[in-house]
């Protein structure tokens, strides 16, 4: 299961999108987010499919590793999907079995809504899957560095989780040479009573948290060794440049939003 | 000295929230409750982080858990409802155990903590499903609105037991790691 799940899985490639500033791409998404909910009939959708069609394109991803995004959620498209055909009751009867009736407009409420879904995770997916997280970490701190004038550790909360995304896949390792190393003592992870579960857990997380705490204090040496002194006056390593391309995909966005506005009804 | 401390209590937040971001992925639904309500166990790491450092560091590794998991596996509703959820009923949970552990400093302290965390979780999450969250979700899946009744029959027969179960599975959890781990959280709230 953990590894049909996209950790933070990105692509190297040399795409427009990947060439993107990760804060263009943060705000493109976020202002996609609110423009979805303007598609409300078959033309707005269509717009919106291709937009996304076309950023897909764009970025050069196989096929393949966006649909394995899809995976998981794909039941609750299905159910969404069921839901809303047999839920609404507008436009015409096309099949009655029962009490089970499906009418034309609950067919088309199904597939907005899971085409809605779809397109939400796609492009959720589709910034994972060119930005590695350590860039997205980089365009939030830069986009809320203005919250820092309310006294909100900003700097800090972004270090803390540039920390926690490179220790993801570390600790999961981890998490898995533990399990087996418990195993190999005689802990069942996969079944018994509810207090052998408990315990099981227990020898799990009891390891899990003294190895990370470990490497924590390990860090935080490194960090002062070389003068971590907090976010005031640090230089970057890794600088953020804004070029006319992110300019032109705000525009482009913004005159998608545009053209759903007036074409919805 | 202090900022020794304070950089070594940043990254240890920062590592703790990856586990809690590992649990929370190992979810699974309970018998007879609608799956949507998801148990994990993501809170633990929360909980030793409020009790080792502070009770804001516990805050912090809730919100991190969060976080990534919107940015990482996003929502399906667009809005991260689910996240928010999550993050009030993690605060409403951890507070109230971090702050009786303090003022007792024992597992008695403890234990009193985590069964006024769940008490109070249980109650936040009814009352803010009943006025917010659920009416957000049928407003975003674009469902039809649940009446009144309908609202106060899923609280009562989904979330409320829900809460609850999850309160007591975490305090048996966190009790039995507690004791495990005493020595070793002493020697380290003690540097």
């Amino acid at each position: 299961m953990i590894n049909s799940m996209i950790i933070g899985k990105y692509v190297p490639s040399d795409s427009i999108i990947h060439r993107m500033d990760p804060r263009a791409k943060l705000l493109l998404v976020f202002i996609y987010v609110f423009i979805v909910f303007l598609a409300n009939n078959s033309v707005t959708y269509i717009v919106l499919t291709m937009f996304t069609l076309v950023l897909l394109f764009l970025s050069r991803i196989p096929i393949a590793f966006i649909l394995r995004g899809l995976k998981p959620i794909l039941w609750i498209v299905l159910v969404t999907f069921l839901l809303h055909m047999f839920m609404t009751k507008e436009g015409d009867l096309l099949y009655q079995w029962g009490r089970l009736a499906i009418y034309e407009g609950g067919i088309k409420q199904g597939i907005f809504i899971s085409l809605r879904f779809l397109l939400f995770i796609m492009i959720t997916t589709l910034l994972t899957l060119t930005t590695t997280p350590i860039e997205v970490t980089d365009g939030v701190e830069s986009l809320l560095a203005p919250l820092k004038k309310l006294h909100v550790p900003v700097h800090e909360l972004a270090l803390m989780m540039s920390i926690s995304l490179r220790f993801i896949p570390t600790l999961l390792e981890e998490t898995e040479k533990i399990m087996k190393a418990q195993a190999a003592r005689g802990v069942d992870f996969s079944g018994g009573s509810f207090s052998e579960r408990v315990k099981a857990i227990v020898s799990l997380l009891v390891p899990l948290f003294i190895n990370s705490f470990k490497r924590a204090e390990e860090l935080a040496t490194a960090m002062e060794a070389r003068g971590y002194r907090g976010g005031e006056g640090r230089t970057k390593f890794r600088q953020l440049t804004w070029k006319p391309l992110d300019t032109f995909c705000l525009i482009a966005v913004f005159v998608l939003a545009m053209i759903l506005f007036v074409l919805r009804s | 000295m202090q900022e020794k401390r304070n950089v070594k209590k940043l990254v240890a937040v920062g590592t703790f929230s990856a586990i809690a971001y590992l649990l929370m992925m190992l979810n699974f639904p309970l018998p007879m409750l609608p799956t949507f309500l998801l148990i994990d166990f993501s809170e633990i790491p929360a909980l030793l982080a409020a009790i080792m450092f502070s009770p804001i560091a516990g805050v912090a590794v809730e919100a991190i858990k969060n976080l990534l998991h919107y940015f990482i596996q996003g929502s399906g509703t667009g809005i991260p409802i689910g996240q928010l959820a999550n993050f009030l009923a993690g605060v409403s949970f951890i507070l109230p155990a971090a702050y009786l552990f303090q003022k007792f400093r024992n597992s008695k302290g403890l234990t009193y903590g985590l069964a006024l965390g769940t008490v109070i979780m249980t109650l936040m999450m009814s009352i803010l499903n009943y006025y917010v969250i659920l009416p957000a979700y049928t407003f975003f899946l674009n469902a039809p609105a649940l009446s009144s009744q309908q609202a106060r029959e899923l609280i009562v027969t989904g979330i409320l037991p829900f809460n609850m179960i999850k309160g007591i599975t975490i305090t048996i959890i966190f009790m039995m790691l507690f004791a495990k781990m005493k020595p070793w959280i002493q020697r380290q709230m003690a540097v």
